[in-house]
């Protein structure tokens, strides 16, 4: 099993087709939903997936089939290490504690695989260290 | 026992000198005891970083040819203040950018002077016989100006608020972002690393003391604005912002490790300014509040919901539980974040023991103490015969 963030973006088109259904049941896939938008440029859902390396390569394929583009993410958010003042006014924010102080070197950690994207640190962190990188 | 500047300044000459962090002294406290302590240590150093909204910096640019009294300046787009003599300015932290946006400001001007990188310096005026240039375009850099140097009317905030909202939507302060329904609390003291927590009285702080500021040697030019004695205490320690320091310090001596401009969402630019003080331990007393740990201070809860001076606390928790992660509100768990940093509060009380151990830094004596009783006034609406 593996487990891969995807961002998918749909054209006004498609917005109405249950394209991502298709994809989990055909394919047997297990699909959180960490974030979803729809405006009038279309659809945007980023989605976290876990299922066998072959499944999920056919999921995706199917879902570029359908006229869905697809990014894999590796990171939503990064983390401007020199601005970065180890203040922790994100870890009270962050929904998905990816923010972590070490009561040693009272560094705070920034664990990225924990993210769920919400984009909350964004504008909390006062130094402007965390920074988009997609959406 | 007692101690002088003296008998300290010639141990730190002869390289002598015993200085621990205030970290550091309260486990030696703790288990050797406090007479022993005070024996053993002749300076506890202290150290914050943190958002100090009145700060700013004085700068003289030098005369242009043909000279030109200076009106009104801008830095990058943001207004410095000229109501001085021709070419001096000061510009504040938290001065915006004229462009509406307000994610730029003084702060950043600063920062960036302090980076060493170019700024646009743009200046008008309406023209003398003696100064007869109406404007002038040019860039700047600390390289090329005469003077700049950091004064900060109010910094070093002897303990601080703890922020928290009870509404039900998002707050957005200079407290940082505050969700809807307790969710979280924010603070912003270094706590047992803080100057003016581990000397309370200001025993040892006052005018003249020598002090890091922003990566160079500064100094306390007076009591900082809105000093307040009359505040409640425990432990001795001051439980509501009491006193304040004005410091000063040259920022051609300065670093970007210890001075950050900050933007709180929705509410403007601020500047994270790093400050360490020095304690001398002349007695027992002094020591005994050097030791104080984050158990033994303690900070007022306030809801920032309520827009009103007259805020009561909702009650007060000690740095210990808001370090720890959470304070507990109601029954309720609630998230805590601190805006300052104790990672560099740390890394200043260390340099600055480095620093006196290696007979860079000596301690000052206070030219004068700072005021021992000082009320926080209010502003209210009155009347010419009123006031
Ligand atoms: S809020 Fe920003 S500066 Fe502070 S610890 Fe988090 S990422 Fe670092
Ligand atoms: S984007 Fe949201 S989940 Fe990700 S680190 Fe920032 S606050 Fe946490």
């Amino acid at each position: 099993m593996v487990k891969k963030k995807y961002l998918l973006s749909f054209t006004p088109a498609i917005v109405n087709e249950p394209i991502t259904y298709k994809m989990i049941k055909e394919y047997d896939l297990l699909v959180n939903i960490l974030r979803a938008e729809v405006s009038e440029r279309g659809g945007r859902l980023l989605i976290e997936v876990e299922g066998k390396p072959s499944q999920m390569n056919k999921g995706i394929s199917f879902l570029k089939d359908a006229g869905v583009e697809v990014r894999e993410l590796n990171e939503y958010v990064n983390r401007d290490e020199d601005r970065c003042t180890n203040c922790g006014a994100c870890l009270s924010i962050c929904p998905a504690d990816a923010f972590e102080m070490d009561k040693q070197t009272w560094k705070v950690l920034f664990k990225g695989d924990r993210c769920i994207a919400c984009g909350l640190c964004i504008d909390t962190c006062p130094p402007r260290a965390m920074k988009l990188r997609i959406w | 026992m007692t101690r002088t500047y003296e008998e300290i300044n010639e141990k730190i000459k002869k390289g002598d000198v015993v200085v621990m962090t205030a970290e550091e002294v309260i486990k030696v406290v703790e288990s050797q005891g406090l007479e022993s302590a005070t024996k053993e240590v002749d300076v506890v150093t202290t150290g914050t970083f943190g958002a100090m909204c009145s700060s700013g910096a004085f700068l003289n640019f030098g005369h242009s040819e043909p000279p030109i009294k200076m009106q009104k300046v801008w830095l990058n787009g943001v207004p410095a203040y000229t109501g001085l003599a021709a070419v001096d300015a000061y510009i504040g932290a938290t001065e915006l950018k004229e462009n509406g946006d307000l994610d730029y400001g003084g702060a950043h001007v600063i920062e960036e002077l302090i980076a060493g990188k170019p700024v646009y310096l743009r200046a008008t005026a309406y023209g003398t016989d003696c100064y007869p240039r109406r404007s002038i375009e040019t860039y700047i850099s600390l390289k090329t100006i005469n003077q700049a140097y950091l004064y900060n009317p109010r910094n070093a905030y002897q303990n601080y608020a703890v922020a928290t909202n009870s509404s039900d939507t998002t707050l957005f302060t200079y407290m940082g972002k505050l969700l809807p329904n307790y969710g979280n609390a924010t603070f912003s003291s270094a706590g047992q690393l803080s100057p003016l927590l581990k000397d309370p009285l200001c025993r040892t702080i006052g005018i003249g003391t020598r002090i890091f500021i922003g990566g160079a040697k500064g100094f306390v030019a007076w009591e900082g604005t809105q000093y307040n004695t009359t505040v409640p205490t425990k432990n001795g320690v001051p439980l509501r912002p009491g006193r304040t320091l004005a410091v000063i310090g040259d920022m051609k001596e300065m670093s970007t490790e210890f001075i950050r401009a900050l933007y709180f969402h929705r509410y403007g630019v601020s500047l994270a300014v790093g400050i360490g003080v020095p304690i001398p331990i002349l007695d027992q007393e002094v020591m005994k509040f050097a030791s104080l740990s984050d158990k033994d201070l303690f900070a007022p809860v306030l809801d920032y919901s309520l827009q009103s001076r007259n805020r009561k606390p909702l009650k007060e928790v000690s740095y210990a539980e808001l370090r720890s992660g959470s304070i507990e509100l109601f029954g309720k768990k609630v998230r805590t974040s601190s805006l300052s940093s104790y990672y560099k509060a740390r890394v200043i009380a260390e340099k600055l023991k480095k620093m006196i151990e290696e007979g860079e830094f000596l301690i000052s004596r206070p030219v004068q103490p700072l005021p021992e009783e000082r009320s926080f006034k209010p502003l209210d609406i009155r009347s010419k015969e009123e006031v």
